[in-house]
């Protein structure tokens, strides 16, 4: 499975008709209506399929999230943090979800949110720091230094136009990072606008050309000055202009902005957010907090795709949500976990046929160091993104490997 | 008449020094001189030592060069002003003034309750919890304990801005500016945040101990820092005992602090972790519990011995990748980015042959012919902390201005003192920059310039997230509402259907009301911090501009391209800002516009350290 390319750079185009359709449509200035010629060409509706990423940092505790509230060793690994099956949302008579994903039970119930288990890799790094950037990167224990998406928005605009992937943040993620294109990245859009009297204007976004100086760090800054004038009077604009009534919860979670830029109608195709901060590292006294961190996410979700569908976009929008780790399967002697393993995925939105694949952890059957054995490379679920969803063969220049998708969509 | 005093007036010294000609020329001079001394870590000669290499290594070592920095230093020589600024501890220094702190009453408050409900759950199982007694009988019995837990939290945090405020104080006046670098650097490496902390007396603690430390001896760093509340609080050190080892500390320990991803086994970081059992803290202090610790053998990097703490730190400083790894950190932080192996391991010999004294490395890196090679000059991005200080030295504040509010500047350009991110600390070089971050640096010359003299500082005002939470609630009990009423959550919709879990969840408890605690929290917590003047930058441009004698407007945005910049800014640009201070002065001789021109140099200087080549250091 992990046929791995030694080719560096970009790999396969995608296929001459699909290129032709996104030059068309997508040659467009940015903020343009869609063309009548995009709109009636085929192929066009998969030219408005966008993908959000949810990144939930810290490792989260997959078996206190999806419960396999049926085996017994799971109450047995966990007296004291273990969730009474009273307590949970059931799913069917193995799984159940945290009593706090009252937003997630209900997708599920619709039929709009897949479940992938197991997810992880070959010889886990415990390190938040390696293990997301493996995740990043999707090359584990590799030195890859551009990410996955940066790669895929790569195949997506080979021209490398600015704005394919938009990524909230207080940080550019590595995730994003891509050898052609600069991201568009932001975390306040009031404050996404060169502030300037009006004297200064008409100068004050004009951006030089850097003189030519063999200064690498200057150049990337002229680089990014031209990418942040195109694209923060568009982001701003939309981000005033919107208003929903749906309740995101009490943190959004930076999924309104992210609704808002659709609505807007802006050309990203991906979108990468966040629970930040390494929230989700829960090594001590977890229950209440962790509880608090699944609502958050869920309600702010949840609510992302019921706006969706209120703005007309559900057919167009998915969602994927991970994390680097889950955590260790027993509880540490602080009511809290330790680092571990595999952790389940989440892929959530009317496209998507709801209900659980991969193959479930196995309890029993842990590693030397107490650890659960991953069951599904989480490349398989970058891969059901990339080529099922949007369209990309993934197997060249975005994950240099074959992974076989999940019958998802 | 105009009149200039103080670093203002040293400002014409340092126009002199450099020549009209010569400093533009620093960046691409340096390059054509110096293109070889790439990874050459030989000391440069005495006579290679000018203006521009000092304000280099002003530049890196401290932040950013003042007129009589140079004019030292020229004097000095090379060898003498490296040691001077790394052997800092016997030099006086009048800018290393000591926190005031606000005395906030700490009775009761340690051990700290892990959350609020940990807080309420031991108050109603003893009656009492932080210091606060439940009351015996009425509504909402254990509130007073709720209303202090919010209380402290607000306040640390309130306390760690003033920190924030004082450390950057430091930064600008200080006489030893390697020694608040180093401090800025070792917060980075040994990163500890308020809001997992929640102890500003903590937090300060492990500043002062950076700032005393910081360029002694990595051992003794190591140790104290592994041994500081803070770093143990941050680190779940307290959980780590016998029988049940967390291996959260050890792994920092090797990952973050010592040797770097990929350099230990898993196995390494379990056994390491039994070494540090019973390693805790009580309130402010180290605290050692022998009967926590784990005194049997423990098998690190193939060695089996009954390791304690401190012994195995020794044993991880004696692993060759270590010295190499914090050498390779300070020369990355330094210099540049890209280090060849071979370099690397250069230096970590220089650090392991002085047995971890960080003196002859640092010596070693800013006398080093790489150190003034053209790929080190003039191509580091500065990192938050430093734009900002290194942008009040130029403009020659005596002090940090309030507004724009320092913490809040730096929090938005993605580095907020004592709130590094992550472990891992702040990621460096073009890390700091994103379409949206230069913005927000270009917002930040504009707020200078012209600040918002109006703004209520988020000190007072609630402004974060649960901000909004506490300004309704203050409105409503204001109005007189009682606290039920006054805490019922603004929803967005009034049916359950489209409320969401978490606005359900509140207010199901009886016996306290979390949001009314956390409103009151607030408000105790401003009564007791002392506010932070909310002073403006006293700006003068005019004096500048007339003390390096320029004549035309083009005398002047050159004379402040010279002063602000390490690398010249393109010629296209400095046409345009040109032509556009002409336009707003209506001539282009300076001394026609003497009288009036303040507002003109400010909206040009606005423009010019917007722009992407003011960000390089």
């Amino acid at each position: 499975m992990n046929d791995f390319h030694t080719q560096i750079g970009r790999g396969p185009l995608p296929q001459p008709l699909r290129r032709a359709l996104l030059a068309a449509g997508l040659a467009l200035p940015f903020a343009a209506p869609r063309s009548a010629l995009a709109a009636t060409a085929a192929g066009a509706a998969a030219d408005r399929r966008i993908l959000v990423v949810f990144e939930m940092s810290g490792g989260n505790d997959g078996l206190n999230t999806v419960v396999p509230y049926a085996d017994d060793t799971y109450y047995r690994l966990r007296p004291n943090i273990g969730i009474r099956p009273e307590r949970l949302r059931k799913l069917d008579d193995r799984h159940a979800l945290n009593p706090g994903m009252a937003g997630f039970e209900r997708l599920f119930k619709d039929g709009r949110l897949a479940i992938v288990h197991g997810c992880g890799y070959d010889q886990p790094s415990f390190s938040h720091f390696a293990s997301m950037a493996y995740w990043h990167t999707a090359a584990p224990n590799s030195g890859e230094e551009t990410g996955w998406v940066g790669r895929l928005a790569d195949v997506l605009r080979p021209g490398g136009d600015a704005g394919t992937v938009i990524n909230v943040a207080a940080s550019q993620s590595l995730a994003v990072r891509s050898r052609q294109q600069v991201p568009v990245v932001f975390d306040d859009p009031e404050r996404f606008v060169r502030q300037s009297r009006f004297e200064t204007r008409a100068l004050i976004e004009r951006v030089q050309p850097p003189p030519s100086d063999g200064n690498p760090a200057r150049r990337y800054l002229h680089e990014v000055a031209a990418s942040a004038r195109d694209a923060s009077q568009r982001v701003r604009d939309a981000c005033a202009r919107y208003r929903t009534p749906i309740d995101y919860g009490l943190l959004p979670l930076d999924l309104q902005k992210v609704a808002a830029l659709i609505d807007a109608d802006l050309p990203a195709r991906v979108y990468y957010v966040g629970y930040r901060n390494n929230a989700f590292d829960t090594h001590v006294h977890q229950v209440d907090l962790h509880q608090r961190l699944l609502t958050y996410t869920s309600d702010a979700i949840s609510g992302f795709l019921r706006d969706m569908e209120r703005i007309g976009r559900a057919d167009d929008v998915v969602l994927m949500a991970f994390s680097e780790f889950g955590r260790r399967p027993s509880e540490n002697a602080n009511l809290g976990t330790d680092h571990g393993t595999a952790g389940p995925m989440f892929i959530a939105g009317k496209p998507v046929r709801g209900g659980h694949y991969g193959e479930p952890v196995n309890l029993g059957r842990r590693a030397a160091d107490d650890n659960l054995q991953h069951t599904t490379d989480f490349r398989r679920v970058y891969a059901t993104l990339t080529d099922s969803w949007l369209g990309v063969k993934s197997e060249g220049a975005v994950l240099r490997g074959r992974f076989e998708p999940f019958p998802v969509f | 008449m105009i009149a200039f005093t103080g670093r203002t007036g040293r400002f014409l010294i340092l126009v002199l020094l450099l020549g009209t000609s010569g400093a533009m020329a620093l960046g691409n001079g340096l390059a054509a001189a110096a293109q070889d001394g790439v990874d050459d870590l030989r000391p440069i000669e005495e006579v290679q030592w000018n203006a521009q290499r000092a304000a280099h290594l002003f530049e890196r070592a401290g932040f950013g060069a003042t007129p009589r920095d140079i004019e030292r230093s020229l004097a000095a020589g090379a060898r003498a002003t490296v040691a001077r600024l790394v052997r800092a501890q016997s030099e006086t220094d009048s800018g290393a003034v000591a926190f005031e702190p606000s005395g906030i009453p700490d009775a009761g408050i340690d051990p700290f309750p892990e959350g609020r409900p940990q807080a309420t759950d031991a108050a109603q199982a003893r009656g009492e919890a932080i210091g606060v007694q439940i009351k015996p009988a009425g509504n909402r019995r254990a509130q007073p304990v709720v209303d202090k837990f919010f209380f402290w939290l607000r306040a640390s945090a309130l306390e760690c801005n003033r920190i924030g405020y004082w450390w950057a104080n430091r930064m600008l006046n200080t006489e030893r500016p390697l020694v608040e670098k180093m401090a800025l650097f070792w917060h980075g490496h040994f990163a500890t945040h308020e809001d997992k902390v929640r102890d500003h007396r903590k937090m300060l603690q492990q500043v002062e101990l950076l700032q005393r430390q910081g360029l002694g001896n990595f051992r003794e760093l190591m140790i104290a820092v592994a041994q500081d509340p803070a770093m143990l609080a941050f680190l779940d050190a307290g959980v780590n005992v016998k029988g049940a080892p967390n291996e959260n500390f050890a792994r920092e320990i090797l990952e973050m602090f010592t040797m770097g991803v990929g350099q230990y086994g898993e196995r390494d970081i379990r056994e390491a972790a039994r070494a540090f059992t019973g390693w805790n803290y009580q309130g402010t202090r180290f605290h050692f519990d022998t009967n926590k610790h784990d005194n049997d053998l423990k098998t690190v990097f193939g060695r089996e011995a009954r390791f304690d703490g401190v012994q195995m730190i020794d044993h991880i400083l004696a692993q060759p990748a270590t010295a190499d790894y914090i050498a390779g950190r300070i020369y990355r932080f330094f210099v540049r980015e890209e280090l060849s192996p071979a370099t690397a391991r250069r230096l970590g010999a220089v650090l392991r042959d002085n047995r971890y004294d960080m003196a002859p490395l640092l010596e070693t890196i800013f006398l080093s012919r790489d150190f003034y090679s053209a790929p080190s000059v003039g191509t580091r991005i500065k990192g938050p902390v430093e734009l900002l200080v290194s942008t009040y030295r130029r403009l020659g504040l005596a002090s940090v201005p309030g507004l724009p509010d320092f913490n809040e500047t730096t929090r938005a350009l993605g580095q907020h003192l004592l709130h590094p991110p992550t472990v891992a600390g702040w990621a460096q070089g073009r890390a700091w920059i994103t379409p949206g971050l230069l913005i927000e640096r270009g917002n930040f010359v504009r707020d200078l310039m012209f600040p918002d003299f109006m703004a209520v500082s988020n000190d007072r005002y609630p402004l974060i997230t649960v901000g909004a939470e506490v300004r309704f609630v203050h409105e409503r009990i204001s109005r007189g509402l009682d606290v039920t009423a006054a805490t019922r959550p603004e929803g967005a919709a009034s049916a359950s259907e489209g409320m969401s879990m978490a606005n359900r969840m509140v207010d199901r408890e009886e016996d306290f009301n979390t949001r009314y605690g956390s409103y009151r929290g607030w408000q105790k917590a401003v009564e007791m911090i002392k506010p932070i003047p909310r002073t403006l930058a006293r700006v003068d441009l005019s004096a500048m501009v007339l003390a390096g004698n320029a004549q035309t407007t083009a005398d002047a945005v050159e004379l402040l391209a010279q002063h602000f910049f390490n690398v010249p800014p393109g010629r296209a640009e400095r046409t345009a800002w040109t032509a556009f201070l002409t336009q707003e002065l209506g001539t282009e001789r300076i001394e026609r516009a003497q009288t009036y021109m303040e507002d003109g140099l400010r909206l040009v200087l606005h423009l010019m350290l917007s722009s992407p080549d003011y960000q390089l250091g």
